[in-house]
């Protein structure tokens, strides 16, 4: 089972690759908007690379509801435990 | 009071504008621009209290409309001026800021401009480069800025740069207003384009730009939402403009087959010509139903997506169809039709490409689908417009269910959404402005016809909706022989 620090190195490098934004530089309290500068289709398609990696299933709803990197953290440790 | 305002223009635009000498010439002459500022059309967007007319974006887009039917470089500087241009002013800028800048730019002293592609970020916005760091209490700004429409001409610009730290916020973006006369503001040489070539457009360079920390419009890190909301208005006034450039080819058109004769009898006396002529009608009505939408309903955000690329294919479509029917003199300069096609082109690509707007209008359709009310008890031809929806609705839980999020990766699928979802807003601005009481008395049958061309299109995005089987070629072999 993955570890709690490797699950968030692999969203922070996920999120590195989409943006960027060195990993090391991205902090929980960064909105994927505003700071990341991820759109909604950027931050949708953040959002399936995360599934696809961790092969796990989110709804839209939930999706659609993650504004910030600690909300993405937090939607990662939910599916995985 | 927007139609007589309208009226005065094209009285103006008659006398004064000549689209191939402004083609030629590749600038507007200053007089025309003298003479628009005389009649008011800088100020069109502007509050009455900074010496605007504040006609709001249905007004703007009427002017825009009114302007491309004569010259589209003339229409997009107008509507880059009074979009794009300032929209991030009057709708979020301090009083301080308006104050200062408003009167001078209603009255046409000063012109505004808008600066957001890169090199390396088009519509991918989280690519900016452009930064904005505080030093010593005022804004640095560093960058370029590429493709800026109005860039040679213009006395002000909003610009979107990445300013961490500002605000409070660690990272974020803002709208920043920058003066041509700025420290640090260089223009790049004018671009030689296929079209619109009136229209000014270069390259803007930011080195160690100095300016107060005042000039951040609206909220400093926000400046993505803000974005949002200016591009939307931009698209409109854009998607506008394509109405008048279409009806302009449209008008020469049917003047054209009324006398052209062929085989003994004028064109227009043949069927498919007949037909060809009815769906060109039919799509600058379903252009004009998509705008009024986005200008006067609730939805601006994605109303304004779907106009912008309903607009901008169907005045290239129309045009096309226009040259079609001009035979070999539609290929000519001198009749005039060369230039409304080359510069209806460039719509497709700026202020948004249409492929990547299509995935994101698919994608919002997917994610957060509008509540719609149905049509069929409204008006005879809503049943056609519920029946798209109900597909449409149909083919967007059977990918939802199938994909779950991981639909935001399926980008030929969201594209095929987007479509239909774009087909199917159409279908209900047509209803809707057809079923308008002062709608002209042939909106139905304008209306049926769109109905009839949406429902044709719709048949190949629903067919492949998920089929994945048409294959993607690796690109080392495509180009070759």
């Amino acid at each position: 089972m993955i570890t709690p620090q490797a699950q968030e190195d692999r969203v922070r490098q996920i999120l590195s690759d989409l943006t960027n934004v060195p990993p090391a530089d991205i902090r929980a309290g960064d909105r994927l908007r505003e700071d990341l500068g991820l759109d909604s289709v950027g931050s949708m398609e953040l959002l399936s690379m995360l599934a696809e990696e961790f092969d796990i299933d989110v709804e839209m709803e939930e999706a659609a509801a993650v504004a910030d990197v600690a909300g993405l953290m937090a939607l990662a440790r939910r599916h995985l435990g | 009071m927007i139609a007589a305002f309208c009226e005065s223009l094209d009285k103006f635009a008659r006398a004064n504008i000549d689209a191939r000498r402004i083609d030629a010439a590749h600038k507007i002459e200053p007089s025309i621009l003298h003479g628009l500022a005389e009649l008011g059309v800088f100020g069109a967007s502007i509050p009455e209290e900074y010496g605007g007319s504040e006609l709001g974006l249905e007004g703007v887009c009427a002017v825009v409309t009114a302007l491309a039917r004569h010259d589209r470089s003339v229409a997009t500087t107008v509507g880059l001026h009074l979009g794009l241009g300032t929209r991030g002013l009057v709708a979020f800028g301090s009083d301080a800021l308006k104050e200062r800048w408003l009167p001078d730019i209603a009255s046409g002293k000063k012109l505004a401009a808008f600066a957001t592609t890169e090199a390396g970020a088009g519509s991918d916005l989280a690519a900016i480069r452009t930064r904005g760091m505080e030093e010593d209490g005022a804004l640095v700004v560093n960058g370029e800025k590429i493709y800026v429409t109005n860039g040679g001409l213009a006395d002000v610009y909003t610009i979107t740069a990445s300013t961490p730290g500002l605000g409070g916020a660690r990272r974020g973006h803002s709208l920043l207003l920058l003066e041509r006369d700025d420290v640090g503001v260089k223009r790049g040489a004018e671009e030689d384009k296929l079209g619109l070539r009136g229209s000014s457009t270069n390259t803007m360079y930011f080195d160690d730009a100095r300016i107060p920390l005042d000039r951040v419009i609206g909220v400093a890190g926000e400046g993505m939402t803000h974005l949002a909301h200016v591009l939307a208005w931009g698209r409109t006034a854009m998607a506008a403009g394509c109405i008048g450039s279409a009806t302009a080819a449209l008008e020469a058109t049917v003047a054209h087959v009324a006398h052209r004769q062929q085989f003994g009898k004028t064109l227009d006396a043949f069927e498919v010509v007949q037909d060809q002529v009815s769906e060109m009608a039919a799509t600058r009505f379903a252009m004009q139903a998509v705008v009024h939408a986005a200008a006067t309903g609730p939805r601006l955000l994605s109303a304004s997506t779907t106009a912008k690329i309903l607009c901008s294919e169907g005045s290239w479509d129309i045009t096309d169809m226009a040259i079609q029917l001009h035979g070999g003199s539609g290929y000519i300069e001198e009749t005039g039709i060369a230039l409304i096609l080359r510069d209806a082109r460039v719509t497709r690509i700026f202020e948004g490409a249409n492929d990547v707007l299509r995935t994101h209008l698919g994608l919002l359709e997917a994610t957060v689908p509008a509540e719609r009310a149905r049509l069929a008890g409204r008006s005879p031809l809503g049943a056609v417009a519920d029946a798209l929806h109900d597909t449409l609705t149909e083919l967007r839980t059977d990918a939802a269910r199938r994909f779950g999020i991981k639909l935001g990766r399926q980008q030929r699928i969201l594209h095929r959404l987007g479509e239909l979802a774009l087909l199917r807003d159409s279908c209900d601005a047509v209803v809707e402005l057809a079923s308008a009481p002062d709608a002209p008395s042939n909106a139905m049958d304008l209306a049926s016809r769109w109905l009839h061309v949406a429902r044709l299109r719709s048949l190949a995005p629903i067919s492949e909706f998920a089929d994945a089987s048409s294959p993607v070629l690796p690109f080392s072999g495509v180009a070759h022989a």
